[in-house]
């Protein structure tokens, strides 16, 4: 789908919108939704396409997603997830999973962001400097 | 052994270290050499990206949701979804004398078959030009070997000298005798133990030719002996054009390694209209907003940003160069299209080859009246200056007189003496490609042309008198072309000396 700069800029404008305390708020986006739809704005698929690209993104952004080899243990976890909103920012989804392949220890990743301290990554590090 | 075994030491604490950030984006889309990547938050501008199995990306569009890249190398290997990191680092190619008699790429790797380049430094292809502090004006001669150019439009180290013309007109040509010319000469003065001589390095840039024609000139360069003096940087019209677009720069680092270290280069970029070209389809495929003929708006800046890295610095810095002769193709002689008046206006003149002349005979096909050099002056030698100080303007008249004489009219003896002088003078100055003259025979030619020497000799007959006269100088005479060549200027015994040389050589040719 063709989206055009004033679909993108009134996608832009409802995200704003979205946005309380600067953090994105789920009723409000699903206020928008309901309400660009039932009003029909001129090229309104590609405002909402858009709309929820931004929404993805920034989801994306504020989601952490802790990955470990075994499950990990209660107080490792909460541990896991003050250390990370100290240094993110309250408004965290944070999601723990299990990989086996990582062989042993953590893949923390947040946004675009990444802390790869599995065994897998040193291995492929100690593979690469040889 | 014992190194081995703390090298593996070293690399294992290495790793033992603690947890790094990195930087993490997906492709969401690729196309012709170009993808559109998701994430890459702290991704900068120019910055190398990771996109795994040895294929490395350049982010070139910062956008709010994505960054734009362009992929060096292979990019039919890259897959939606596919993990990109940041590295921090910004492209680099090897630079160092070790790169001389090389054919590389883009990146700087051999495409010679001849094993890996010995280098240890590496130069960011894209650098901030030498600023005003660190610079010097024009001073010294670049001898390209061709007469026409040494004695009319003489370039200097550091100047950048447009070479401008229709195609197949002989301005590669220009350049690789340049290189011919300058790589004699450094042999000459590496075998006569000469300190003083500052040897020339070539670097010879080819973007967007057929790979036969670049086959051809390394082959020609071989030939000539050059090669141990040159490195070729090839990116052909069969590379993608991110490499096409990055050649020059990368041409440009490894030149700039060796002024920055006190020495003198020079680069030809064989040519400018095609990267001109590789660069708009880049920027095309990256959705930057285009504009005149297509182009993006920072065409200009492409070109200057390029050429301004060429520059003569200052004792305090090392006393080094870079000289740029710069190729830009026309389309029937039309130097007024887009691309080049911009790249007219950035250097320091132009050397304007046209068909015409070409197809009459007189090859290099200068045109005299359109080529300028506009430092390169400052740089020439005595002894040119005293011998063609006056020659633009004699073939300026000529030109016009010549003209006139169309028309059938009676002309006086004094006109007819300019116009007779004039056909001697571009018969003078043909010369034949690859075949670059030494300056001191220069100087000596063109003084016979200057004194009239050639007047009584038929206009069809003056090649064959100068090779004549070139050859008995340099084999009967050599004593006065080697002081010429050491001095430099012609003083009034050298005159005298040179009369009577040419006045003998005159009574013996028939």
């Amino acid at each position: 789908m063709k989206i055009t700069k004033q679909a993108r800029r009134d996608a832009k404008q409802l995200f704003r919108s979205c946005l309380l305390n600067g953090l994105l708020d789920e009723n409000r986006v699903r206020q928008v939704v309901q309400q660009v739809i039932a009003q029909k704005p001129r090229g309104y698929l590609a405002i909402l396409s858009h709309f929820q690209r931004l929404v993805k993104l920034d989801v994306a952004r504020r989601t952490a997603r802790i990955e470990s080899a075994v499950q990990l243990p209660e107080n490792l976890r909460t541990g896991a997830q003050t250390n990370l909103a100290r240094r993110y920012g309250p408004g965290l989804n944070v999601s723990f999973m299990q990989n086996p392949d990582l062989i042993g220890g953590l893949r923390v990743q947040v946004g675009s962001d990444v802390y790869d301290g599995s065994v897998r990554a040193r291995l492929a590090a100690l593979a690469e400097g040889f | 052994m014992s190194n081995l075994l703390q090298e593996i030491e070293a690399q294992i604490a290495g790793v033992k270290t603690s947890v790094a950030k990195q930087n993490v984006g997906a492709v969401r889309e690729i196309g012709d050499g170009v993808a559109k990547i998701e994430g890459l938050t702290d991704a900068m501008l120019n910055e190398m990206l990771d996109f795994g199995n040895g294929v490395t990306g350049l982010a070139l569009n910062l956008e709010e949701t994505e960054v734009g890249a362009i992929i060096l190398g292979d990019y039919t290997s890259v897959k939606e979804g596919q993990e990109v990191r940041t590295t921090g680092k910004l492209l680099q190619v090897p630079v160092g004398k070790g790169l001389l008699g090389r054919v590389v790429n883009t990146l700087g790797q051999p495409v010679d078959g001849k094993g890996p380049i010995k280098n240890e430094t590496s130069y960011p292809v894209e650098k901030i030009a030498p600023g005003i502090i660190r610079r010097k004006s024009v001073s010294q001669p670049v001898q390209t070997g061709i007469m026409a150019i040494d004695a009319m439009i003489p370039i200097g180290r550091g100047q950048r000298e447009l070479i401008i013309g229709d195609r197949s007109t002989g301005k590669t040509t220009i350049g690789i005798d340049t290189i011919i010319s300058n790589a004699r000469l450094n042999k000459a003065a590496e075998a006569a133990g000469d300190k003083e001589y500052r040897p020339l390095y070539s670097i010879y840039v080819g973007v967007g030719q057929k790979q036969s024609n670049i086959a051809r000139v390394i082959n020609v360069l071989e030939e000539a002996g050059a090669m141990p003096y040159t490195i070729v940087v090839v990116a052909s019209a069969s590379d993608s054009a991110t490499n096409q677009y990055l050649a020059p720069f990368a041409g440009c680092a490894m030149g700039e390694w060796f002024m920055d270290n006190g020495m003198d280069a020079l680069i030809i970029f064989d040519d400018l209209s095609k990267h001109a070209v590789a660069y708009r389809q880049v920027s095309l495929v990256l959705k930057r907003p285009s504009g005149r003929e297509a182009y993006p708006g920072d065409v200009f800046y492409l070109h200057s940003r390029l050429l301004e890295r060429s520059a003569r610095l200052n004792e305090k810095y090392g006393n080094g160069s870079l000289t740029a002769l710069p190729i830009i193709e026309t389309q029937l002689g039309d130097v007024s299209a887009y691309i080049p008046t911009n790249v007219i206006s950035i250097t320091d003149g132009q050397i304007y080859l046209e068909t015409d002349l070409f197809y009459q005979g007189v090859r290099p096909a200068i045109s005299v009246g359109l080529s300028v050099s506009r430092v390169g002056s400052a740089a020439q030698i005595k002894a040119m200056k005293q011998v063609a100080g006056r020659i633009k303007l004699d073939l300026a008249q000529f030109r016009e007189l010549a003209a006139f004489a169309q028309f059938g009219s009676d002309l006086d003896a004094a006109t007819q003496a300019k116009i007779e002088r004039g056909k001697r003078i571009v018969e003078v100055f043909k010369q034949p490609q690859y075949n670059p003259i030494s300056v001191e025979a220069q100087a000596a030619i063109l003084w016979t042309a200057q004194n009239g020497y050639f007047d009584d000799v038929a206009v069809e007959k003056i090649k064959d008198c100068q090779n004549k006269l070139t050859e008995y100088l340099t084999t009967r005479k050599s004593a006065l072309m080697a002081k010429l060549a050491k001095e430099k200027a012609l003083s009034d015994a050298l005159t005298a000396e040179l009369k009577a040389a040419v006045t003998e050589f005159k009574q013996t040719y028939k």
